[in-house]
């Protein structure tokens, strides 16, 4: 392979093959390779090392990491880029390439899909008719779940058992529902209406132990509930005032003031602090128990979406213009923003961490594109997971299998994940 | 006696003109010495100058004291003609006498001899007449007289002068007649002694003229001097003075004596007695008439002999030598020592400041070769005609003419060198072929265009060349080029354009601001002709010719509702005020005022009880009011869609306007003629007509959004109007033709006005009511401007389908004049009948702007 690129008058690169996937580990020496050698090149090369070391047969894609970042244009354009001497060996640490998301199927609903949230096998949908959608992954519709008077926003799922499951959706109507939900019996029942917001509630996020979720609405307040689904906590003048209405009302445990605008996104990082993203260009870290805010990250742009991945304790942001922010909260000083994901079109509405791997994410945006990212590609997504034909409104990815998502041409549109290891 | 006397004499006419000329006494003394060593006296009279001449003078005084009365007439008299007048009546035939006394006249000089003669007589006269007449000298001669005898001669003068008293007391009374005979008699002894007594005095006085004589004829005029000198010494025995003598022509008296006496005129006699006298008195012709004393004078024959010398143009001293030898007083020589009492001055011994530094000045220039010294000069013109002379062949071409009349001459452009073409034996290339003469000759009519403007022609010699046939007629072009294009200077500016673009700060540095577009609201059907943002920012809604109002939400741009309004929508304007959820829309000839159940629940509801209640008012509506508007609650169907309220206007309604709190709205309704706008109130449901005139065609209303200030935009102007006191404040002058619509600053003191022309001013009302800047930014008629509440921004529509973003900072400081930097121009609608962009809109909070377009859309830029 070497060989055949080996013209006196092109510059050559030393580079050393290195990998963490043992099963693909090629010897440890140095080779020499065209300067302007690409991913594909170094691909065949390495798979020729591998029929040499351990006689696979399969054809297995790779890619590159030079200088921790994927080498997606010729590597010696790569290496000027980031100013890497050519002089030296370079490392050329290599990966399985992570599959291409196959579309999987397209869940059909009467109005957009505003919300999608994914337990397990089950699918939750908010739509703006005003109805929430369980489905199967199969791409069963199970059950419509009317009760909310406005459009709803978000959904989440706060339990999920054998029998029942309990999610939590929030809706422009100013109140946010706790439902049970019977799988057996295929019924739902309204546990509890949070009443309390002023005005359309944006988002809701339920912490770790499913015991506290928290709502942002467009009155800048967030809101911190209990998600249990007994009312063992409120008072009994309250519930017994509630129990005569459609279900049970429920006030909230805490009111978090301290946003200047809408409240777009709350995520819980841990058990107990929470992290909101603003529209008045901020984001936020409260302490739930303290009741406070621990810190302020600004911003320049409003920010719509916020996720915390507990993997790699950072964050990532869906903001008012094209790019995705990768913010480190942890970090001090220096600029904030780590990196910036510049690939969408248009606003990017709703970001999503992969669960269980630390470097991926999901964005989906009014351009009509879901992306598949990788945190050590910038510039170039892994993948576009095109489907949709209206604006991405919410995308999920918390079955590692599944990557969700919900837009404007009332379609969930789902994205069957393979694993690329482990 | 004689030879004293005279010197006497000679004394007091020096000693008379003394007085005159210096008055120096030592002169005096210097004179007496004269008298007493001859020729010293002369010397000094010399040396006085005036000496001979003095002489002579006295001479001439006396000569009619002394012998003949007629002697004064001719040296006394002021006037010459008059005494020669006299001098002729008197003594007609004495042709000599006549004109040696005329000489005397003239050249006074030369009678010196005879006036030596003179002088003789005149001492002899003098005494005689001292003696016989009393009219004696008058006083001050006779002290002069005494004080001169005194001092010089002593013994005899006292003596003389003793004597002369005496006589002027005997000769008093004595007659005329007696006193001419006698003096007649006298006269001729006295002359035949004085012939005798003169030579020795006579040759000192010679001497004396001749060493004077040049000196004299230098003096010229010294003779009238005299003349006028000597008056007061004439009239020694007449006392009348120097009057003219023809005034006493009718007395028998000619003047007084001393004494008062008349002093008559001696008998003339008739025609015979003189022809008697004449025949008888041999002395007839030497006799004159004194004019003075009226006395016959007989000259003497030293008189005679003056005057005939005189005549005869000689020296009138017989004895002057006139060929003596030159004594030389003064030396010529240039003396060693000068004859100077004083030192020289100080400063002739130290060198001169100014010379030095005009020395210095001149060494300067000398060593900066700025001038040359006369040798260099010289040196160099040798070698210029040494060296062989060069000239430049073409160098009239070279320099400028001088032409030094004309102003800024510029000269005529200079004719291009004949090139190849013009050779009279071209290089073959340059010799059209037939094709390039096809050419040349096509373009007959056009011969500007042609690159050569004559054939090429080749000859075997120079001899061959015939002559030129359009020399003629392209010299006189050339002329009439040079005469009729003026030539100018042209002052070209080298400005380099950047300069003049003001200094305005970078857009980047102005961030943040829209620059693109993020949101198509799609879902109108026709143009949408308005649109209004939720105080939140949460919402907004539109209205348009589709007849629906539409509720949007901004995050998604998803339409949350669909109001049919059953008009065409042309404004909508949601409250202000955030507990009330109210959209005003201006549907045709209705106002409706719709809840659009967006937002908060609270709110809206509440909004809805309110509007449910009629407020009961006492107050009488207008009749005028009624005319152009009524209230009408809404029931049913209308309820169901949001319609809470209903406004029937009598006109289509163009514009609807909250007041910043929210209770009062303004509509417009440009043909309501003076009931155009109307001020409605929400709580009382009640609507005032502000106006009783129109002020022309009301485009566009306008509160002022902290005091209680209205805008009213006609098509030419704004006027601002004071509702409080219900007058106007000011008069916005747009100088444009027609307002479109108009926006105010949140601030209050900046109005931003679009106009049809295609312009967008800019109002500082502190500054004045004219724009303070006057903006072309689209090229068409501006329909939309907005200011932006928060951020410093404002946008501009237009049907270019453009909508521009602008920076527009105002500063609390009221010295700094409002910034405005054109910042983005966005164009994503799309045209429809000519109409681009309807209307433009900023999202309250965040610097988003939102456009709404004939295309049926709303777009949202970031």
């Amino acid at each position: 392979m070497a060989g055949k690129s080996t013209d006196s008058d092109v510059p050559q690169v030393q580079i050393r093959f290195i990998t963490k996937q043992q099963q693909f580990a090629v010897p440890d020496f140095p080779l020499s390779v065209p300067a302007p050698v690409i991913a594909v090149e170094l691909n065949t090369l390495v798979n020729e090392l591998l029929k040499e070391s351990i006689d696979a047969a399969k054809f297995i894609e790779f890619d590159f990491l030079v200088c921790s970042e994927f080498l997606r244009s010729s590597l010696a354009e790569h290496l000027e880029e980031r100013g890497v001497s050519t002089e030296q060996v370079i490392d050329v640490e290599y990966l399985e390439k992570h599959p291409e998301p196959e579309p999987q199927d397209c869940l059909i609903h009467d109005d957009w899909v505003s919300a999608v949230a994914v337990c397990e096998k089950w699918i939750l949908t908010g739509c703006y008719d005003n109805t929430l959608h369980i489905w199967t992954t199969k791409g069963k519709h199970r059950l419509t779940i009317p009760g909310h008077t406005s459009p709803i926003k978000a959904v989440a799922w706060i339990s999920l058992g054998e029998e029942t499951g309990t999610f939590v959706s929030a809706s422009q109507d100013q109140t946010a529902i706790i439902w049970d939900w019977n799988i057996s019996g295929n019924s739902v029942d309204c546990v509890h209406v949070c009443k309390g917001h002023e005005r359309s509630l944006e988002s809701v996020g339920v912490n770790y132990d499913s015991s506290l979720m928290a709502t942002g609405s467009w009155d800048t307040m967030l809101k911190i509930w209990s998600a249990s689904t007994q009312d063992d906590d409120d008072g009994e003048s309250s519930s017994k005032r509630t129990k005569t209405e459609h279900g049970k009302t429920r006030t909230p445990k805490v009111t978090l003031k301290g946003h200047k605008e809408a409240i777009s996104s709350v995520k819980w990082s841990d058990k107990s602090e929470i992290i909101t993203s603003s529209w008045d260009h901020t984001l936020k870290l409260w302490d739930s128990e303290l009741g406070g805010i621990k810190q302020e990250i600004p911003g320049n742009k409003s920010f719509f979406d916020v996720d915390y991945s507990p993997l790699s304790g950072t964050l990532i942001t869906a903001s008012a213009d094209k790019h995705i922010r990768l913010y480190d909260p942890r970090s001090t000083e220096g600029a904030v923003v780590k990196a910036t994901f510049t690939s969408h079109t248009q606003w990017v509405q709703c970001v999503s961490w992969s669960t269980t791997q630390d470097y991926l994410f999901l964005s989906g945006a009014y351009d009509n594109q879901v992306k598949l990212w990788d945190t050590r590609s910038p510039k170039v997504p892994l993948y576009d997971l095109s489907g949709h034909e209206d604006k991405v409104l919410s995308c999920n990815w918390s079955n590692p299998k599944l990557m969700v998502s919900g837009g404007a041409d009332n379609t969930v549109r789902i994205f069957k994940s393979k694993y690329a290891m482990c | 006696m004689g030879a004293p006397k005279k010197a006497l004499k000679r004394k007091q006419g020096i000693s008379k003109l003394k007085p005159d000329a210096e008055s120096s006494k030592n002169e005096e003394s210097n004179s007496d010495n004269a008298v007493d060593f001859g020729t010293e006296d002369l010397l000094a009279a010399e040396l006085n100058g005036d000496g001979d001449s003095t002489d002579e003078e006295i001479e001439e005084n006396e000569v009619p004291d002394s012998d003949a009365e007629q002697d004064p007439t001719i040296f006394d008299s002021d006037d010459p003609d008059e005494s020669l007048i006299e001098f002729e009546t008197g003594s007609e035939d004495n042709d000599s006498e006549e004109l040696e006394f005329e000489e005397d006249d003239d050249v006074d000089d030369d009678d010196d001899e005879e006036e030596e003669e003179d002088e003789d007589e005149d001492e002899n006269e003098e005494e005689e007449h001292e003696n016989s007449e009393s009219e004696g000298n008058t006083p001050p001669p006779k002290t002069n007289n005494k004080s001169l005898i005194k001092s010089s001669i002593g013994k005899e003068d006292s003596s003389n002068n003793s004597f002369s008293r005496r006589d002027n007391t005997v000769l008093d009374k004595m007659t005329e007649r007696q006193h001419k005979s006698k003096n007649q008699i006298e006269q001729k002894s006295s002359n035949m002694r004085n012939t005798s007594r003169q030579k020795n005095s006579q040759k000192s006085v010679n001497t004396k003229i001749s060493s004077i004589k040049p000196h004299i004829t230098n003096l010229s005029s010294g003779a009238d001097e005299y003349e006028n000198d000597t008056s007061d010494e004439e009239d020694i025995r007449n006392t009348v003075g120097n009057i003219p003598m023809k005034w006493y022509d009718e007395y028998p008296h000619i003047g007084y004596d001393w004494d008062g006496k008349k002093i008559l005129k001696p008998q003339k006699g008739d025609q015979l007695d003189n022809f008697l006298k004449r025949m008888e008195d041999p002395d007839f012709w030497r006799t004159i008439k004194d004019p003075q004393t009226g006395q016959d004078v007989i000259l003497s024959e030293a008189d005679i002999d003056l005057i005939t010398r005189i005549q005869k143009q000689k020296i009138p001293d017989a004895q002057f030598d006139e060929y003596a030898p030159w004594v030389e007083w003064f030396t010529s020589e240039v003396m060693k020592m000068p004859l100077r009492k004083f030192p020289e001055h100080k400063r002739s011994f130290l060198p001169s400041k100014v010379e030095a530094k005009k020395v210095s000045k001149l060494v300067h220039a000398l060593k900066m070769g700025w001038i040359k010294s006369t040798a260099e000069l010289e040196k160099e013109r040798a070698q210029k005609n040494k060296d062989p002379q060069f000239y430049m062949l073409w160098q009239t071409d070279d320099q400028p003419e001088e032409m030094r009349r004309i102003h800024k001459h510029i000269p005529a452009p200079k004719r291009h060198l004949p090139g190849h073409a013009e050779s009279y034996n071209p290089p073959p290339e340059y010799l059209f072929d037939s094709k390039e003469l096809k050419q040349w000759n096509k373009l007959k009519s056009t011969p500007w265009k042609r690159k050569l403007h004559f054939v090429p022609q080749k000859f075997n010699s120079l001899r061959d060349v015939p002559a030129y046939p359009r020399y003629i007629k392209e010299r006189f072009q050339r002329c009439l080029d040079l005469y009729l294009c003026p030539r100018a200077l042209k002052m070209r500016l080298t400005i380099d354009p950047e300069v003049l673009v003001p200094q305005l700060p970078s857009p980047k540095d102005l961030q943040p601001f829209p620059t693109i577009m993020s949101m198509v609201f799609k879902g109108h059907t026709d143009m949408v002709r308005s649109i209004t943002a939720e105080a939140k920012g949460q919402f907004i809604a539109s209205g348009g010719d589709d007849m629906t109002l539409k509720i949007w939400e901004v995050a998604t741009g998803r339409c949350l509702k669909t109001v049919p309004c059953g008009g065409i929508i042309r404004s909508v304007a949601w409250c202000p005020n955030q507990a009330i959820s109210l959209i005003a829309v201006a549907a045709d000839k209705k106002v409706l005022l719709i809840n659009p159940g967006v937002g908060d629940h609270l709110i809206t509801s509440k909004t809805d009880q309110l509007l449910e209640i009629i407020p009961q008012s006492d107050v009488i509506v207008n009749e005028r009011v009624k005319a152009a508007v009524q209230w009408e609650q809404t029931e049913g169907e209308n309820w169901q869609k949001g319609i809470r309220g209903i406004l029937n206007h009598f006109q289509n309604v163009k514009q609807v306007t909250w007041h910043g709190k929210g209770d009062y709205f303004a509509t417009v309704m440009p043909e309501g003629q003076n009931r155009s706008v109307l001020i409605n109130q929400l709580s009382k449901r009640r609507s005032q007509i502000p106006f009783s005139r129109s002020k022309g065609l009301i485009q566009c209303v306008l509160f002022h959004p902290i005091r209680p200030f209205l805008f009213v935009a006609t098509q030419r102007n704004v006027r601002v109007y004071d509702l409080m006191k219900q007058e106007m404040v000011k008069k916005l002058l747009s100088n444009s033709q027609w307002i479109s619509t108009m926006a105010i600053h949140p601030g209050g003191d900046n109005i931003l006005v679009g106009t049809y022309d295609r312009k967008m001013l800019w109002f500082d009302l502190d500054l004045s009511t004219k724009p303070y800047q006057t903006l072309r930014l689209h090229g068409t008629g501006v329909r939309g401007v907005a200011f932006h509440k928060r951020y410093p921004l404002f946008a501009s529509g237009a049907d270019d389908r453009g909508l521009i973003i602008s920076h527009g900072m105002v500063y609390n400081d009221l010295l700094q004049n409002p910034l405005i930097v054109p910042l983005k121009r966005l164009c994503n609608h799309e045209s429809y009948n000519d109409f681009g962009i309807l209307d433009v809109m900023f999202h309250p909070i965040q610097p988003w702007v939102f456009s709404a377009g004939a295309d049926a859309t709303i777009r949202m830029y970031t």
